[in-house]
């Protein structure tokens, strides 16, 4: 249906208008190109856009009612005649609670940079929509601490500079140093994540912030290859993963969640079959230590032997 | 498509909203109609559709286009946009400010309601804006789709008494009925804080284990005075803190992984075998010896003796089993 599909597009571009039109006119000579990156429109449609306000205005419509555009040589954007559109509509409730929503979550993240002026911004929000807009009780709370290096990768992945890190991988327990090209460092689930290429390697790794012990800069640039950032997968699957079948009981219920798996059935009594995929199953076993009889293996049965020799030799630590 | 005679709707909607905004008094259709040529021509049905339609899109995006009596004797209805409803009050942001509200809006997904209003926040900002916001999202989305965080929200502030299918962290499931006072986010999952209406108490529910969306089910109840929502929600069970502290010893090669483990950890001393002592918060010693065994045999219980025994005590067990 041409018709609806037209008029949706229609009520896109009026919405955007009537944002765009009140910055471009507080801050006059902005030019085309910053306001097509700032709303995220493509230059073309926005020029086309601003050239339809320049026949809009208000009655009775003569030469000197209409809303004057002036695009300068250089670009910029000049807009007079619109002092009814000198400010832009009211967020909607839904707008103005997910932008809240939002900078809490940000807030109630250790180490996330110019949280005093997001804190200071959340309260202008709150004090000018009012408690309608926005309501009582939503509310974060900062759960642990930023990792020690944060800044530092933060710094060096925004200069696409090549980096030694000192680096302990969970699954393994094993620390090593590793040269990589840092691309994005995101947060997610309460854990800052650093997305690299790891030159040794030749391939695409997730790092733990908090695990990196030490930051060296090195004095080479990389081009980014578009690594993606916040929003990825955690982890991804290989070709060579272990299926490690697990029976879990109530109280090891958190698991399933916790980590990835690649599938959860529920049974009748309480408990849960998990499979986690797994490239060594050194981690999983000192897991199964740690839940102890509240979980179970199922397959494969190597891991139980391999549960025990740990246990072994931790006890042996103990002297006993 | 001749429906607009050569003029864009585009065009068309700018006039009308701009027309209703400084109208003095309501404007009936046949007003409008004289006054915007787009709304003319001889086809008086098919304007009044075209009318109709513009309605419906300035509705949708949040115009608050009103009707009112054209006079004092009610006889006649017509069309206004309240200038007071309509603008966005004046917020002077400085340009740290909307940057950071900026940054906090991006997200991975292309275009989210939080970014749409944080655009509509940035003609208030003085001076340069947005200079170097070029670094991509700062935070994957929550664990749960936005939108639910929005209905939960929605709930709390509203006082409102939902229903909806919850999972616990055990894996039960059941119908919760609850009087919503508050959303929390911490340590990177959104709860809705509440009153259970079954179980008459104070509980907090991860927006993660619902098994159906959330559904308004009447008016809720107001929380006691003082009422905090972040009380109710306990860190996850690998989060410990505490006064108390316990130590315990590290092999060199695993001390970044405790100390990611446990926050707040302090380093005591380094051993002349190279393994440093940590001293761990220690609420829950069950809870500590169950998470030093996922080190193997990399760390070491040292001191209290009680967690010492704890440990040595599961491990004997993981070999009998």
């Amino acid at each position: 249906m041409p018709e609806r599909r037209r008029s949706a597009t229609t009520a896109e571009r009026l919405g955007r208008m009537l944002v765009i039109v009140p910055y471009l006119v507080q801050h006059p000579g902005t030019s085309l190109e910053s306001a097509s990156g700032i709303f995220d429109v493509p230059r073309d449609q926005l020029r086309r856009d601003l050239d339809l306000l320049f026949m809009s205005g208000l009655p009775p419509y003569g030469p000197g009612d209409l809303i004057d555009v002036d695009i300068d040589e250089d670009g910029g954007v000049w807009i007079s005649m619109a002092d009814h559109f000198a400010r832009p509509l009211r967020l909607t409730r839904p707008e103005a609670l997910a932008v809240y929503l939002r900078a809490t979550e940000l807030l109630a993240t250790p180490g996330i940079p110019d949280a005093p002026a997001l804190a200071s911004a959340l309260g202008k929000l709150r004090d000018a929509l009012g408690p309608e807009a926005l309501g009582d009780g939503i509310e974060g709370a900062i759960a642990g601490i930023a990792p020690p290096h944060l800044d530092a990768l933060r710094a060096v992945a925004a200069e696409h500079r090549r980096i030694r890190i000192e680096y302990t991988a969970a699954s393994t327990g094993e620390r090593s140093v590793r040269e990589i090209e840092p691309e994005a460092v995101f947060a997610s689930a309460g854990h800052w994540y650093v997305v690299a290429w790891d030159v040794a390697a030749d391939g695409e790794r997730l790092f733990r912030a908090d695990r990196v012990a030490a930051v060296e800069a090195t004095s080479e640039r990389f081009e980014p290859r578009g690594l993606e950032g916040a929003g990825r997968q955690l982890y991804t699957p290989g070709d060579h993963d272990l299926a490690v079948r697990l029976l879990l009981r109530p109280a090891a219920r958190w698991v399933a969640e916790y980590y990835v798996t690649a599938d959860v059935v529920a049974r009748a009594d309480g408990t849960v079959e998990a499979t986690l995929p797994a490239r060594q199953t050194g981690w999983v076993a000192k897991l199964l230590l740690r839940l102890g009889p509240d979980a179970e293996v199922l397959d494969p049965p190597e891991l139980r032997a391999e549960i025990a020799e740990i246990a072994a030799a931790a006890l042996e630590r103990y002297g006993r | 498509m001749p429906v607009d005679e050569g003029m864009e709707p585009l065009e068309r909607l700018l006039n009308l909203v701009g027309l209703l905004l400084e109208t003095e008094h309501p404007m009936t259709f046949e007003e409008i109609r004289g006054t915007l040529p787009a709304y003319g021509g001889d086809n008086l049905d098919s304007a009044k559709r075209k009318f109709e339609r513009d309605k419906d899109i300035l509705r949708e995006y949040g115009v608050p286009l009103e009707m009112a009596a054209t006079d004092v004797w009610d006889v006649e209805h017509g069309y206004t946009i309240p200038k007071d409803r309509y603008y966005l009050p004046e917020i002077a942001f400085t340009p740290e400010e909307v940057t950071a509200l900026f940054v906090a809006a991006q997200s991975a997904s292309e275009e989210t309601v939080a970014a749409r209003g944080v655009r509509k926040l940035l003609y208030g900002a003085e001076g340069g804006v947005l200079a170097g916001v070029e670094s991509g999202p700062l935070v994957a989305g929550s664990d749960t789709r936005s939108a639910r965080v929005v209905a939960a929200a929605d709930a709390a502030s509203a006082r409102r008494r939902v229903r909806f299918g919850y999972r616990t962290s055990q894996g039960a499931v059941s119908d919760r009925v609850v009087d919503a006072y508050g959303v929390v986010f911490r340590g990177g999952h959104w709860y809705l804080v509440g009153r259970d209406e079954e179980r008459n108490a104070v509980r907090a529910f991860r927006l993660s284990r619902y098994t159906t969306e959330i559904e308004d089910v009447g008016d809720g109840s107001a929380p006691a005075a003082g009422f905090r929502a972040i009380d109710h929600v306990e860190a996850g069970p690998w989060q410990l803190s505490a006064e108390d502290r316990a130590l315990v010893a590290t092999a060199p090669g695993t001390v970044v992984l405790v100390e990611s483990t446990f926050p707040g950890v302090v380093r005591e001393r380094t051993r002349d075998d190279g393994w440093v002592v940590l001293a761990v918060p220690a609420a829950d010693e069950q809870a500590l010896a169950a998470m030093l065994l996922q080190f193997g045999a990399d760390v070491e219980a040292l001191e209290p003796a009680t967690l010492r025994d704890e440990v040595i005590r599961r491990l004997r067990a993981s070999m009998d089993a």
